[in-house]
């Protein structure tokens, strides 16, 4: 199963066929029609390696070769016949259900019509492994970010055009949105585009690192979606739950090493114990939803883009986990001896505590209870040789600021990266740094990789990389933003974490307990660790925006206070346009901009000035 | 959630999709296709269920409605001080309805006078889930599968809502009047199963807790005129067009946001969105609705039925100890809220049959478990007792009702839709504990039936993190065929 759903991604996305139909035929669909049966009815025992009676359907080539297909008298083909008799000695397939005659008349359609495939699909398997540990990169020869270097390789082999470089203000909005999640002010824009340094980009990258408190604000919503922490919610109340929320924003400001980061969350103080203690939910609960297995579910996947959540019930169909392997997490947490339960039914089997990938290292026989197994653990998973810990993190941020990963999903790290070296690069750069994720971030953000404009993405794009592309505001930097451009903001901040000596200089919408704008713009629930948001504006949303009461609300208020600093029109529309997105307005915007806000700015018309440009695709989207 | 194709045309148009989803998922190694977006799997029954339904109304008891106090009479034990409150089963007289083998008790007169126009089941039967935690109960009736998940399950409207879309497309597919998601106890518990889960928010809830102030949700905000609403629209767009980044108007993202605005203008400025304005209802009408925010909430539901809602669930609000959430006080308690249901209920079946839409629309009456005066959970439950006027005695006036939570036998109704008209389903014990004897249907087989009627296989999945996540617990719901008519 894991194979076919591996093979089945692999296509690439056409809607064409890849022959002309001979036929004036109602055009057969391929992967709607033919390939769900081919692939219930016939793939084990004709595809990937398998091939009973010498007969293959891992492409079309290879049907047509088997000879039992004559695309001159579709009906008289040997598969035809095959799938029609009753004779069980020759019918295929040869047990089960017949195929319905509906079934067997698309087929006929789907050899009249040339045998119809779907370009590049092959029901053989990949043979491509994901490597755990770390490996070695020879970097191809010039100068410049080691990313530029392998890309250019890549780009050359893959024969991608990428995208050109983008300008000063794309890159200056995006790299204030990327790095610590707020707008730029107006001078810090106007000063960016007036430096002539040629290092100035690295220059405002490492100046935009180096805010620590605005750094540690803005990606603890990432962190919390990954590691579910919250300021309220299910179980904090009873005690079935406990915040992270100081020591995670702390080690945030720190810059703290992300193999210590790592370690004190699964081999936790009592400050960052909540994670691996997970939810404690009251009442009977479902026994892959115990402590011990949401703590396997949850490392592993956070840590490692393993998933063992199917694994957890039963042994997996999507990938290699058995049960044995998830209980074997659990175990190390355990209290007690933990009793592998399948599909809610217990086996009778205790699961023994031991690691993933036996080739890194062991939980030692001797390690007798929970905290002494998971200090052993922790050093497992961030351990030297352990590459995918630091493949998983580095493809995560990797994704966070190129709106894309070098593998996807970036929960599933083994698939195929899109190129190999990239990922194996970044890994051994962080391990080599100490595991300094800013480091990583630096380097990413200071490539050429980086700086390229956006690429168009359709729908059917391809995993290829020509460039960065366009990602949605979170809820929260949406807000941020928001509230910059006219300078309000709440009053309080609810997350529970230190003032490092000096108050914030505004309240980050991270720190606040989400409300209904938030979640109507996707801020999560975090019941369950989110490593993704939703990049997609829904109508619902866009109802909210366009016509709901606290959004109307704040903009009117934000109109208040921009009437106050500005009163001229064209003052109005350069501070809201350039706050917003970080350049200036051209004729024909200024023009309609001047329509919207009229002669004598008004609160009604600021509001709808605000509205106007908040509501561009061009502000929702990083660009 | 709104699509610009005429009803008729939407099934035409789901094929579509669900081709192109399919294809995305089997064909591509399109991002869309590899990032966490959840998509529809292939496999399709073998045999096309012929929908009997093409919109539902849910109306929720929330809090734990006792049957033996509304739909399941036993025997009446009127209040005495002194009497044992063991012998006490029903605190109500039974009352004759227009079906002769069913009685409901007293306060649902009207109920009983359209029951010939439905179904009565009194054999659902809900799991004990250790504490039976209203919370974990309304998750697990709503979504179908038992909390917590590892992933966050579809609301059963975001799923119809997926898989069917709106039936007009300037109505969300998906509606749910009556319950605040904040500033009440357990909002986060509330929370987190009225949403779409991993479906995404598009098939999220529409929420209009106040049905009188449903109207505001969809037009523009007091101090904003109609005339500057659309002003605000046109300029949008002609910035748009004018703005320097216009060569992102290809990228899928900016499209599927452009229809996502436009989806939203569609109902701000769409002429049905009268249908949301309880104040043009005319008086009379809205009188016989109007026993508080639940009549008005089943009015409101009328009239979004009438303009083509997919999926609209009613509720009497859920708010800790409140409404049918009686831990004491059951008797009066249960007095007050059959006030509230009886009239609009009925009133609402009578409508949408007098209007020709009961034929084609499902409402479904449940709760998320029932009541007893005697015994927390099932038999042998190791539940606590959460009762507060624990006696063994009748003493006061408070002590007398159902008061502990319940799972061994709750009541559901169902009307139109397919369904069976005049008949009674499943049958209880008649002396304590009032276990379910024949017939029992779990919230799985239940779900199955609600799907069938609108020509949903049990099985119909969607993957997520490349695991089939069906509508109904692990695909196992069955139908009950019997139950159709």
């Amino acid at each position: 199963m894991k194979h076919l759903t591996f093979a089945l991604v692999t296509l690439t996305c056409s809607l064409m066929f890849s022959k002309q139909h001979s036929h004036a035929q109602e055009p057969i669909d391929f992967a709607h029609d033919v390939l769900p049966v081919l692939r219930d009815r016939c793939a084990s025992c004709h595809s990937n390696g398998t091939y009973k009676g010498d007969f293959s359907i891992d492409i079309r080539e290879s049907i047509l070769d088997s000879g039992v297909i004559d695309l001159d008298e579709p009906a008289q083909s040997e598969l035809i016949h095959r799938i029609t008799s009753d004779d069980p000695e020759y019918q295929m397939p040869p047990t089960g259900k017949r195929l319905t005659p509906d079934q067997v008349s698309r087929f006929t359609t789907w050899i009249e019509t040339d045998l119809a495939w779907e370009e590049g699909f092959t029901f053989a398997v990949s043979t491509w492994k994901a490597p755990i540990e770390f490996r070695e990169v020879t970097l191809p020869p010039g100068d410049g970010n080691a990313i530029d270097r392998i890309l250019s390789r890549y780009f050359a082999e893959k024969n991608i055009a990428p995208s050109e470089l983008t300008n000063d203000s794309v890159l200056i909005r995006r790299a204030y949105l990327d790095l610590i999640g707020t707008l730029p002010t107006i001078a810090e824009q106007d000063a960016f585009r007036a430096d002539t340094d040629a290092a100035k980009h690295q220059r405002l990258v490492q100046t935009l690192l180096n805010r620590n408190r605005d750094y540690a604000d803005h990606w603890m919503s990432f962190w919390n979606d990954l590691l579910r922490n919250d300021y309220e919610g299910t179980g904090y109340i009873d005690g079935g739950r406990k915040q992270i929320t100081r020591w995670l924003h702390h080690s945030l400001y720190d810059n703290k090493a992300y193999d210590q980061f790592a370690r004190e969350l699964i081999d936790p103080n009592q400050d960052s114990e909540g994670f691996v203690q997970g939810i404690q939910w009251r009442g009977n609960i479902n026994a892959s939803q115990v402590r011990e297995v949401q703590f396997a579910q949850n490392v592993t996947q956070v840590f490692l883009g393993e998933n063992l959540k199917c694994a957890s019930c039963h042994d997996s169909f999507i990938n290699d986990w058995k049960l044995a392997d998830a209980y074997a997490i659990a175990a190390i947490i355990a209290e007690q001896p933990i009793e592998m339960v399948r599909c809610d039914i217990p086996t009778g089997k205790f699961a023994e505590a031991r690691f993933l990938w036996p080739e890194l290292g062991n939980i030692s026989p001797g390690a007798a209870n929970p905290a002494d197994r998971l200090r052993e653990f922790s050093l497992l998973v961030t351990g030297e040789n352990n590459g995918r810990f630091a493949r998983t993190i580095a493809n995560r941020i990797w994704q966070r600021m190129m709106g894309q990963g070098i593998v996807e999903p970036v929960d599933v790290m083994g698939n195929e990266p899109f190129d190999e070296e990239l990922i194996d690069y970044l890994a051994l750069f962080l391990k080599e740094n100490n595991y300094n994720l800013k480091a990583l971030i630096e380097l990413i953000a200071t490539s050429n990789a980086y700086r390229r404009s956006s690429v168009v993405q359709l729908e059917s794009s391809s995993v290829d990389f020509s460039g960065p592309v366009q990602r949605r505001l979170t809820a929260e930097q949406f807000l941020d933003a928001v509230w910059g451009v006219a300078g309000t903001f709440p009053e309080k901040i609810d997350a529970e974490i230190d003032d490092y000596g000096e108050p914030a200089t505004r309240v980050r919408a991270a720190l606040v307990v989400s409300d209904l704008i938030m979640r109507d713009l996707g801020r999560p629930n975090r019941e369950q660790v989110v490593t993704t948001r939703d990049e997609q504006l829904s109508s619902l949303q866009a109802i909210a925006l366009g016509n709901g009461q606290p959004f109307f609300d704040a903009l009117n208020s934000s109109a208040l206070r921009l009437l106050d600093l500005h009163a001229e029109p064209a003052q109005l529309i350069e501070h809201v346009f350039q706050s917003a997105l970080c350049r200036h307005p051209n004729e024909a915007e200024q023009l309609i901009l001047a329509g919207i806000v009229g002669p004598t700015p008004s609160v009604e018309s600021v509001s709808d000035l605000l509205w106007t440009v908040l509501m561009l695709p061009e502000f929702i989207y990083v660009q | 959630m709104f699509n610009e194709n005429t009803s008729e045309q939407y099934g035409k148009r789901t094929q579509i999709d669900e081709r192109r989803t399919f294809l995305k998922a089997t064909a591509a190694a399109s991002l869309a296709a590899l990032t966490q977006t959840p998509r529809l799997l292939a496999n399709e029954p073998a045999q096309k269920i012929q929908a009997t339904a093409d919109s539902v109304i849910l109306l929720w008891m929330a809090g734990g409605m006792a049957a033996t106090d509304t739909f399941d009479p036993k025997r009446y034990v009127p209040f005495e001080v002194g009497t044992p409150v063991e012998g006490i089963i029903s605190t109500f007289p039974a009352i004759d309805s227009t079906v002769d083998s069913i009685k409901l008790t007293t306060g649902l007169e009207n109920i009983a006078g359209v029951m010939d126009r439905g179904t009565l089941i009194r054999s659902h039967v809900l799991p004990d889930l250790g504490h039976i935690l209203h919370s974990r109960h309304q998750y697990h009736w709503h979504t179908g599968y038992v909390p917590p998940q590892t992933v966050a399950a579809p609301h059963i409207g975001a799923w119809i809502a997926r898989l069917l879309g709106p039936r007009n497309p300037a109505i969300p597919a998906f509606i749910d009047i009556g319950q605040r998601l904040e500033g009440i106890g357990e909002k986060e518990e509330l929370k987190a199963f009225h949403t779409a889960g991993f479906l995404g928010t598009e098939f999220g809830p529409f929420l209009l807790p106040y049905p009188e102030q449903a109207i505001a949700a969809v037009k523009p905000p007091p101090g904003m005129t109609a005339g500057r609403f659309e002003n605000r629209d046109r300029l949008y767009r002609q910035l748009i067009e004018a703005s320097s980044a216009a060569q992102f108007a290809n990228d899928y993202h900016q499209q599927s946001m452009m229809r996502s605005m436009d989806n939203a203008y569609r109902l701000l400025k769409s002429p049905d969105r009268v249908a949301f304005d309880l104040s043009l209802e005319p008086k009379e009408s809205f009188d016989k609705y109007n026993t508080g925010r639940f009549g008005q909430g089943c009015l409101l539901a009328r009239r979004l039925t009438e303009a083509g809602a997919r999926f609209i669930e009613v509720t009497t609000e859920y708010v800790p100890f409140l409404s049918w959430d009686t831990h004491e006080n059951g008797h009066e308690t249960a007095v007050r809220m059959k006030q509230e249901i009886d009239q609009p209920v009925a009133q609402l079946i009578l409508d949408l049959e007098k209007r020709g839409l009961l034929d084609r629309t499902l409402v479904v009456l449940a709760s998320e478990f029932s009541r007893d005066m005697m015994i927390e959970g099932i038999p042998g439950s190791n539940a606590k007792d959460q009762s507060r006027a624990a006696t063994d005695v009748l003493q006061e006036m408070k002590q007398y009702g159902q008061h502990r939570h319940w799972t061994g036998a709750s009541s559901v109704l169902m009307f139109g839709g397919g369904i069976k008209k005049g008949v009674l389903y499943g049958k209880t014990a008649d002396e304590r504990p009032i276990m379910t004897i024949q017939n029992p249907i779990t919230v799985t087989d239940l779900h199955a039936t609600i799907f069938h009627a609108l020509g949903i296989a049990p099985d119909t999945s969607m993957e997520i993190e490349q695991r089939p996540f069906y509508v109904t617990s692990d695909g196992k719901g069955v139908p009950r065929l019997e139950l159709f008519g």
